[in-house]
């Protein structure tokens, strides 16, 4: 299913979240004191979103 | 006096990045500094789960994900040490995996006697960090009363199902948005976070959005 979302994505892609009954543990979340880059760059677009659903491995 | 900034909560219950980004979004506003309004909509991750599932999340997840015990040790392991640095205990020794639609209709019920928020945080508290079971009626009634909400008629709505058909229309709503996971925030109507984030992409966010509602006619120049 491709994502829909008729909203402007914000925010850390890689942030963890729960995906259907599994959840996601990226390992930018395993070390919550690493630096964010959302001064540089606070809105990220759907497409790096979508790429990182894609890529990313899920636990 | 302007009104408040909306922020519409995806979540469900029994979903550990939930209550990390509940905390982390708590202090993102907080340092926003705004007002800000927010509701809670339902998710289920797991809307097949029974009721009475009979193990832990340990449990749940190696029986039915075939993930290999160990490495689900591992995953809990994090997590917990995650949720640990925003000050939240988890004790997934004595969680109790079970099916959340009970207490999404709480919420709704919760919702209409003004006390959402007080709920959202007892449900999560009472499942991740208490040992709580948050998905059988008599112990969501009982749960209900420490938020101010009369036991029988909690358990009069929940018999009924009286708030079932809301529960699925946030689910039917987050269909329609594409949200395939949880959190997600909806802030003002217009910006889309998932995830749990850190706080400051919560008050960047905020602030982007009052700075557009304070600036209407820029905001309108730099989109020509």
């Amino acid at each position: 299913m491709s994502l829909t979302s008729p909203f402007q994505m914000v925010g850390d892609p890689a942030a963890a979240a729960c995906v259907g009954d599994v959840c996601e543990i990226p390992q930018a979340a395993a070390a919550p004191t690493a630096p964010e880059d959302t001064d540089t760059n606070p809105l990220l677009s759907e497409h790096a979103r979508v790429i990182r659903q894609l890529d990313e491995n899920r636990v | 006096m302007s009104t408040p900034i909306k922020v519409d909560i995806w979540s469900d219950v029994q979903c550990p990045w939930c209550y990390i980004g509940k905390r982390k979004f708590e202090d993102g506003a907080a340092q926003f500094g705004g007002e800000v309004e927010v509701e809670y909509h339902s998710f289920e991750l797991a809307p097949d789960t029974p009721v009475d599932f009979d193990g832990s999340p340990k449990d749940f997840l190696s029986q039915r994900k075939g993930i290999a015990p160990d490495q689900v040790d591992m995953m809990l392991d994090r997590v917990t040490g995650i949720a640990k640095s925003v000050g939240l205990d988890y004790d997934y020794d004595h969680v109790h995996q079970t099916n959340t639609i009970k207490a999404h209709e709480l919420l709704h019920f919760a919702k209409s006697k003004g006390v959402q928020l007080e709920m959202k945080e007892a449900l999560l508290k009472a499942y991740f960090i208490d040992g709580g079971h948050v998905g059988r009626i008599e112990d969501l009634a009982d749960l209900a009363t420490t938020v101010g909400l009369d036991r029988d008629e909690v358990v009069a709505v929940l018999e009924a199902q009286t708030y079932l058909a809301d529960v699925k229309a946030d689910v039917a709503q987050a269909e329609a948005y594409g949200i395939q996971g949880v959190p997600f925030f909806v802030i003002d109507g217009k910006y889309g976070v998932s995830g749990a984030q850190e706080a400051a992409a919560f008050a960047n966010v905020l602030e982007q959005a009052r700075s557009e509602r304070d600036e209407p006619a820029a905001a309108t120049q730099d989109a020509s």
